[in-house]
């Protein structure tokens, strides 16, 4: 007689249980996995007019967007997606404003739903291109500078037909043409940013050195403001540990503790940087196929080139770095710097209380080409042409570009000149008791770079990326030719040019 | 009993497995009992049914989340595919293998930074996996010293840096090795020694990423220690009773018994070098900064398909990098056999 194994007969008895359990376990796993998918590809169609703000589902994605379909609400709504986060608007104090502009074009149009989607900045563009590349694009992007749309530029929708002469009026032309890409009008200016430069006046004190000129074709202490000025009194305004100006013999260029000049955040940028110190040009020829660096350019890179390695009045990549983590005007470390309007947003005492509490502005000098040129940054919102509701999205635009509350939280002065007043005013009251002479402000805008230092090259990533390049180069390397250096960026252009021709 | 055709050791349903027929005249007796309903597969195969479920999870992931986009990669390196302009896609054979294959000979039209790219990565390699190695062991032979008092915190402080993000400690880092202002080049100012711009520096970057690299190796120190620590000590006394000195010892029992343990590390150091990123990503501003010194491979092949959208010829750096690693890892493997002890082998 043989019994059963009784181990087995156990087994048997326990296995199907197992095998239930697994399967169950297994069903739940890919549900589980499958479900943040499938909520974003079928999402529950709930669209109110009531803001549809949602908790941030990771760090990248501040405000996700309306639930929708094919462009339009469970309800039969065109939906019109806003996507913020490739330029300014991912503040919290901005994301609030983004959100009550929507809110009442909402409540104005309730025959359609405009929905705010916001991302951080560092993941923007690679979301944008995501959404696009499988069909989810949303209908407005912006507000974005004039380089970072060029990134999408054969996206963008022509707004030619769309624009009437009331969208433009107030409009300096020439910001209007800034934005036509390949013929194209891919954007209407919403906000622009000068530049100038930015003084702590108690580093003028100290150094007992007048302050710079406040008005274009003012002199400097008897001298032209040119940028030869500009070198001389950077050279009184920098310091080493012994107290030594830059002027000085015994003065230590291994220890310097404080700068006469900056133009903080320019991105290392070789053409940003030979506009700011050589003024307007373009790395394309007139054919708008063939590379080149006009020879004011040169001029103002050597002269950044030589401020920063011989005359050390302009800090290397190494001393901005440790200057409050590249912000070197407001470390107290620098004496003049030349940013942008938008810098409003990172100065005392928008930013707390740096070492920096009494400054002014300053106009910029007249440069090699024998003009005054303000490097200029302009904000706007454009269209993809994927939107399956342009007519609306432009509408949408339309509203966003003219908004006084967008403009004003964003720090940018106004495109248009009529609301440029109401501007000023509140950024009189925000920086009081500070007395500013925001006129400086007012006037270099009439001193544009005519074509953009962020104009159009073909191949426009990589071309951009070479030219960044050299300023990173020219800003870590000490001892080379800058005219060397320059012309094989102008070699290395031509090559990627050459690789967007037809 | 009637065998089932496919599985012979298996009762038939009718039968079950606790089913009782008369023995045939030699054979035993078997009492019917109550059981389960009998199945129709082995027991072998039973089981493999089972573990094949509950991994099914993984299988499942892997199939969906690593092998398909590895199928979609592999397709769109014959693409042109730029995903702000999908519609687009062309097929364009071998283009991007071409470019890349210019781009390394130094040929017109080839991808004049590819070539670069791979110098950077390999001289990386070259200075990085024996440094990061050496150390590692070094610092596993201390932990695993009898003379060190506190081993146990000894050992939790070099493991420590591990649980720090790689990004925070990334910029903690910036800040040591800063030219002006950074501890580094205070320490060395004291020594009266003026140190270089570490980081903005061609010749410095490497060095620099390096030494980043030597607060990073808490596992690596593990896996030596516990490697150590599975070396018989009798082998130790044999070498002592031959007069063997320390060094001795090290060379002639210490690294053919780690062997194992160093062929392991450096097989992961080696795949983790040619994945390096997220240091230089940041260290280079995102460019490869300074003058291209940090434009190692993966960068390279982020910046184009993320940077520049050529998301197929990406793909097709990515597959060149995964033919560079297969290509080391199975070179490694080969050579194993010269250099590494395998217990109960010939070597």
């Amino acid at each position: 007689m043989e019994w059963v194994n009784k181990e087995e007969s156990v087994v048997h008895i326990n296995r199907p249980r197992h095998r239930t359990w697994a399967g169950l376990v297994v069903i739940a796993l890919v549900i589980a996995a499958c479900q943040g998918t499938a909520a974003t590809q079928a999402p529950t169609p709930s669209p109110s007019d009531a803001p549809a703000v949602t908790p941030a589902p990771s760090d990248a994605v501040i405000q996700t967007p309306v639930p929708g379909q094919g462009g339009m609400t469970s309800d039969g709504r065109p939906l019109i997606r806003w996507f913020v986060g490739l330029g300014t608007g991912e503040r919290p104090n901005h994301i609030e404003v983004e959100q009550a502009v929507v809110d009442a074009y909402n409540a104005a149009h309730p025959e359609l739903v405009v929905s705010l989607e916001i991302y951080r900045n560092a993941v923007a563009y690679d979301t944008l291109a995501t959404q696009i590349a499988t069909g989810n694009a949303p209908d407005i992007i912006g507000p974005i500078g004039l380089r970072a749309l060029q990134s999408f530029g054969d996206q963008l929708l022509d707004l030619t037909p769309y624009i009437t002469p009331a969208d433009l009026e107030g409009i300096p032309q020439g910001l209007v043409d800034a934005y036509k890409l390949d013929g194209k009008q891919i954007g209407i200016p919403m906000a622009v940013y000068p530049s100038f430069i930015y003084y702590n006046k108690k580093l003028f004190q100290e150094a007992g050195v007048p302050e710079p000129p406040h008005a274009v074709g003012e002199q400097y202490d008897g001298k032209d403001w040119t940028w030869g000025t500009v070198a001389e009194l950077a050279r009184k305004l920098t310091v080493d540990a012994a107290g030594n100006d830059a002027t000085s013999a015994d003065f230590d260029p291994t220890s310097i503790t404080q700068y006469g000049l900056d133009a903080q955040w320019t991105e290392n940028d070789a053409r940003a940087w030979a506009t700011v110190f050589g003024g307007s040009g373009s790395a394309v020829a007139d054919d708008g196929t063939t590379a080149q660096f006009p020879d004011n350019w040169r001029a103002g890179l050597e002269f950044y080139y030589d401020g920063v390695w011989n005359g050390h009045f302009i800090p290397n990549k190494a001393a901005v770095d440790g200057m409050s983590g590249g912000n070197t005007f407001q470390s107290g470390q620098v004496a003049m710097d030349i940013v942008h309007l938008w810098y409003t947003c990172c100065v005392y005492p928008a930013e707390g209380t740096p070492p920096v509490t009494d400054w002014d502005i300053a106009v910029l000098p007249v440069g090699p080409d024998g003009n005054t040129t303000s490097k200029l940054h302009a904000d706007t919102i454009g269209i993809l042409a994927s939107s399956p509701h342009p007519k609306e999205a432009f509408d949408v635009l339309s509203y966003l570009s003219s908004s006084p509350e967008l403009t004003q939280i964003y720090g940018a002065m106004p495109a248009r000149e009529s609301s440029q007043d109401a501007f000023f005013e509140q950024l009189a009251e925000g920086f009081a008791p500070l007395e500013i002479d925001w006129q400086v402000a007012r006037d270099m805008l009439e001193y544009p770079d005519v074509p953009s230092h962020e104009s159009y090259m073909p191949n426009f990533q990589r071309a951009d990326a070479a030219s960044k390049a050299l300023g990173s180069k020219l800003w870590t390397t000490e001892g080379l030719d800058v005219n060397a250096e320059i012309d094989a960026l102008v070699t290395e252009l031509n090559g990627i040019f050459a690789e967007a021709a037809p | 009993m009637v065998a089932s055709r496919f599985f012979p050791d298996t009762p038939t349903q009718d039968e079950g497995p606790m089913s009782a027929t008369s023995g045939s005249a030699t054979g035993p007796t078997v009492v019917e009992l109550p059981g389960p309903r009998p199945s129709r597969f082995s027991l072998a195969r039973r089981e493999n049914l089972s573990g094949y479920l509950y991994i099914s999870p993984w299988i499942v992931g892997f199939l969906v989340f690593t092998f398909a986009p590895m199928i979609a990669s592999l397709l769109m390196s014959f693409t042109d595919f730029d995903p702000r302009a999908p519609g687009a896609t062309a097929f364009i054979g071998l283009d991007n293998y071409e470019r890349m294959a210019r781009g390394i000979l130094g040929q017109p039209g080839g991808d004049p930074l590819i070539r670069d790219s791979l110098l950077v990565t390999v001289r990386f390699a070259a200075l990085l996996i024996p440094v990061t190695l050496g150390f590692a062991l070094a610092v596993a032979m201390l932990v695993n010293s009898t003379l060190l008092a506190g081993r146990n915190v000894f050992r939790t402080l070099f493991y420590m840096p591990m649980q720090i993000p790689i990004v925070a400690s990334t910029l903690i880092w910036i800040g040591m090795l800063n030219a002006s202002t950074g501890w580094f080049n205070q320490l060395l100012a004291a020594a009266g020694i003026t140190g270089p711009d570490w980081l903005n520096s061609v010749t410095w970057v490497a060095p620099s990423l390096t030494i980043m690299g030597l607060w990073g190796i808490g596992n690596m120190m593990l896996i030596f220690l516990a490697g150590l620590q599975g070396i018989p000590s009798e082998l130790y006394d044999a070498c002592k009773v031959d007069g063997a000195g320390r060094l001795a010892q090290f060379r002639n029992v210490t690294l053919p018994m780690l062997s194992p343990v160093l062929f392991y590390n450096v097989i992961i150091t080696l795949i983790g070098t040619f994945q390096y990123f997220t240091q230089a990503y940041i260290i280079g501003n995102g460019r490869g900064d300074p003058a291209g010194a940090t434009n190692f491979f993966n960068f390279h092949l982020y910046r184009e398909g993320w940077a520049y959208f050529q998301m197929g010829y990406a793909s097709a750096l990515a597959w060149l990098l995964f033919a560079i690693v297969l290509t080391l890892t199975v070179i490694l493997f080969r050579s194993a056999g010269s250099w590494v002890y395998e217990a109960g082998g010939d070597r």
